[in-house]
């Protein structure tokens, strides 16, 4: 048992304690509050004048699919571009427990993140949610967390336009996308049928059995949209098809917040840190976060969508409380918010009973760049103490 | 005149006032301190406890040349001419668009002079430019004239961007060379020029790349060399010390591998970017640690983004190094007064003292916090940004 005592507690989902001690036995928080008696045998952690929050999440990062260190060229496994429809593809294949992003992630705090394949195609592949901890993919990897990507906009079309490929225009990224989930839908139809009449299977498909889940709204899917048009691109196929849908980057979502909220989306945003290199990202403000928190039912996420550079996202974060963020939603945008991105809800993302003990501790504001994250907790075991 | 009272002035140079005065007349600082007298008729701003500094100086960016807003593929980089290894006669100056979409974003950050550079592809880059972030309408009313650097670089990036075409330096021996020639035949082609001062018949065939080399070679215009691994730092040292050139590293990512190195020569540093994956070799070894055991270790060093718009968050990012080891007196002189060395304008800009250009930011909190703002940016005694 181990008693994380004197910190200023910030749940998340529940109260900020200015001073209170979290006690966590087997790996889950056991409870939360002021002057909690603490069992003789527990290991104390005095987070005297610290902020302890939940562990951190990022739910759009590449950690691990982007190699880190890379070279140029290099030797990237984030794309898998032999084809704008990858829907077989799985970023757990890709989970590499020594890859360089992982110490320095973790180390600024974030405990589990989402890697996800990339962006080049209009269906990227399945991305997995991964615990920073283990020396396998498998101990890595937490079960049944597979979302799929999809991708609109100038990514898909630039990597197969300039093949003189579809997609090489917008109309193009939304056919390929629109005939992918037509194809997936008859098949699964005819797989539902054929659970009474045999004769009625399908030929077997390997790309459409994965995006069975998919029509089924039984698998999350995770849309790059930048661009307003593409959002709602996005949105109207999603809906189209019955998907259960996030946007990520929402670039441009402060033109259209209204719509957004109307249909209560999802939304990942980010990142900042990134010049203004290709014209969907040219409308991106740091004010867009505080924008879509202004409206009740937008759930709003925070990324920095790379590879290491996640370590520096909470820095950012700062960034975007200065543009008009408040705390609240900002520390909301990297903790419950991405668990319930992810559907894990129940298990991460604050600090209540029942949870799993993943736990950041700072030496300041979190969003400050002059603070430091000074101990990281995953699962009850301390990963990282300089307390 | 314009009189900024009730700031915590940090001069840089000099003393830190908790409670100062900095008066503004025409284009220069007049008075900075805690009991400065405001003369009547003086524009008053209230800095109301805020952080009140030297205007930032970014001294490696690629702010135009790297032209932003961009597009993917773009045809408004302006950064590197890959057309030959050696590109001495190509200038920054002539990609400055005082409209890039950097020029406001970084002003507003704090940042009122950046050294523009050409980028590293090439092992001779051409020579650099030093603006003020002035709101004018030509790059000629930006520019600060007199002090251009040469750009150079070592390391993968020229080997990359030539080698991989199987084109000359396709090795780290390559680049060596490469640069050595180009320094052999620029100092053949000014002795020659000198001696023709006296005897017109030992005049050159007129070479339009090696004019550009003649300050070079003389030690007359400061050479700015892009260096990551400490190898390559090495070899940068080897040379300009073989050519007597004026000389700074530039990004010193393996720095701390050669501290000794580096202070038997007293060697400027200029060091970053951090926010970057190491997505090269020659990077792998970058470290948060590196400005605060340079500076420990008495080494001049400067901050940098190295990038166009990013550099608004340099002062965020200086945060991080902060807390790696970089004390805070080091980490402003990092973006104000050995920049200003760096780029031989000590005597005009970097820290906040009577007869220097009264290019100032006022931050409403720790200037290296990201949970601050620059809320007024002053160039040349002018307010250029005010959310104060």
């Amino acid at each position: 048992m181990k008693a994380i005592v004197n910190g200023r507690v910030i749940t998340v989902t529940g109260q900020t304690y200015e001073k209170a001690t979290v006690l966590i036995e087997n790996g889950k928080i056991k409870a939360v509050a002021p002057d909690l008696p603490i069992p003789e045998s527990a290991e104390i952690i005095d987070a005297e004048g610290c902020w302890v929050t939940p562990g951190l999440i990022d739910c759009h990062t590449h950690i691990c699919n982007f190699n880190e260190p890379n070279s140029m060229p290099g030797m990237y496994d984030g794309n898998e571009m032999s084809g704008p429809v990858q829907s077989h593809v799985r970023a757990a294949d890709a989970v590499y427990p020594d890859d360089y992003a992982i110490i320095p992630v973790r180390e600024a705090g974030f405990t589990t993140v989402f890697s996800t394949p990339g962006s080049g195609n209009v269906i990227g592949g399945t991305g997995v949610s991964i615990k920073l901890r283990g020396h396998t993919a498998q101990e890595m990897i937490i079960p049944d967390s597979q979302q799929m990507k999809f991708a609109f906009g100038e990514n898909p079309k630039r990597n197969y336009g300039a093949r003189k490929q579809m997609p090489s225009t917008r109309m193009g990224v939304a056919a390929v996308l629109r005939e992918a989930l037509y194809k997936a839908k008859n098949y699964s139809d005819a797989l539902k049928e054929a659970e009474t009449d045999p004769s009625k299977a399908p030929e077997p498909n390997f790309q459409l059995d994965a995006l069975v889940p998919v029509v089924r709204g039984q698998m999350r899917c995770r849309i790059h949209a930048h661009r307003s048009d593409d959002i709602l691109t996005a949105i109207s196929i999603a809906e189209e098809y019955g998907l259960d849908y996030v946007i990520e980057h929402c670039t441009e979502g402060y033109k259209i917040r209204d719509v957004l909220n109307e249909k209560k989306v999802r939304c990942v945003i980010g990142p900042h840190l990134t010049s203004p290199s290709k014209f969907e990202i040219h409308g991106r403000i740091l004010e867009n976060a505080a924008l879509l928190n202004e409206e009740p039912d937008i759930t709003v996420c925070l990324t920095a969508d790379t590879g290491s550079q996640t370590s520096v996202l909470p820095m950012t974060i700062g960034m975007l409380i200065r543009a008009g963020l408040s705390f609240e939603d900002a520390i909301r945008g990297v903790t419950i918010n991405p668990a319930s991105v992810l559907g894990l809800q129940d298990r991460i993302g604050s600090l209540e009973e029942g949870k799993d003990a993943d736990i950041a501790i700072f030496d300041g504001n979190p969003f400050d760049s002059l603070s430091l994250c000074r101990l990281v907790m995953i699962d009850g075991e301390v990963m990282m103490n300089t307390l | 005149m314009i009189a900024i009272i009730n700031g915590k002035v940090v001069t840089v140079t000099g003393e830190t006032f908790e409670r100062g005065t900095v008066l503004i007349e025409d284009d220069k600082i007049k008075a900075v301190g805690a009991d400065v007298a405001i003369p009547d008729g003086a524009q008053i701003l209230d800095a109301k406890g805020c952080w009140v500094t030297p205007g930032l100086i970014d001294c490696h960016t690629h702010i135009c040349n790297f032209g932003e807003p961009s597009t993917n593929p773009g045809p408004t980089w302006d950064g590197n001419e890959i057309t030959d290894p050696v590109t001495p006669q190509v200038r920054a100056i002539d990609a400055v668009n005082p409209y890039d979409y950097a020029i406001s974003k970084v002003r507003n950050a704090g940042f009122t002079t950046v050294c523009i550079l050409p980028g590293s592809a090439n092992v001779v880059c051409g020579s650099g430019v030093v603006v003020k972030l002035r709101d004018v309408a030509t790059a000629d009313e930006m520019v600060l004239p007199g002090h251009e650097p040469m750009k150079f670089a070592t390391g993968e990036n020229p080997k990359r961007c030539y080698g991989q075409h199987g084109k000359s330096p396709m090795t780290r021996m390559g680049v060596a060379s490469v640069l050595r020639e180009t320094l052999f035949r620029a100092k053949v082609y000014s002795d020659k020029l000198k001696a023709a001062e006296t005897d017109p018949s030992k005049a050159p065939e007129p070479d339009f790349q090696l004019d550009a080399l003649v300050p070079v070679v003389r030690g007359q215009m400061r050479c700015r060399f892009h260096a990551h691994r400490s190898d390559d730092i090495v070899t940068v040292m080897r040379v300009a010390e073989e050519f007597h050139l004026d000389y700074t590293i530039e990004h010193c990512t393996e720095g701390f591998r050669v501290v000794d190195a580096l202070k038997a020569k007293n060697v400027r540093c200029t060091i970053g970017p951090y926010l970057w994956e190491p997505s090269k070799q020659e990077i792998w070894n970058k470290k948060l640690e590196t400005p605060g055991i340079l500076s420990q270790a008495g080494l001049t060093i400067s901050l940098t983004a190295d990038t166009g718009s990013q550099t608004a968050a340099l002062p965020a990012t200086i945060g991080l190094l902060m807390r790696r080891g970089l004390s805070e007196q080091a980490a402003f002189e990092g973006v104000t007064i050995n920049p200003a060395q760096t780029l031989g304008l000590e005597d005009r800009l970097g820290s906040l003292e009577p007869g220097k250009d009264a290019d100032i930011a006022i931050f409403d909190g720790h200037p290296f916090s990201s949970l601050s703002q620059c809320r007024t940016t002053i160039i040349d005694g002018k307010i250029v940004h005010n959310t104060l």
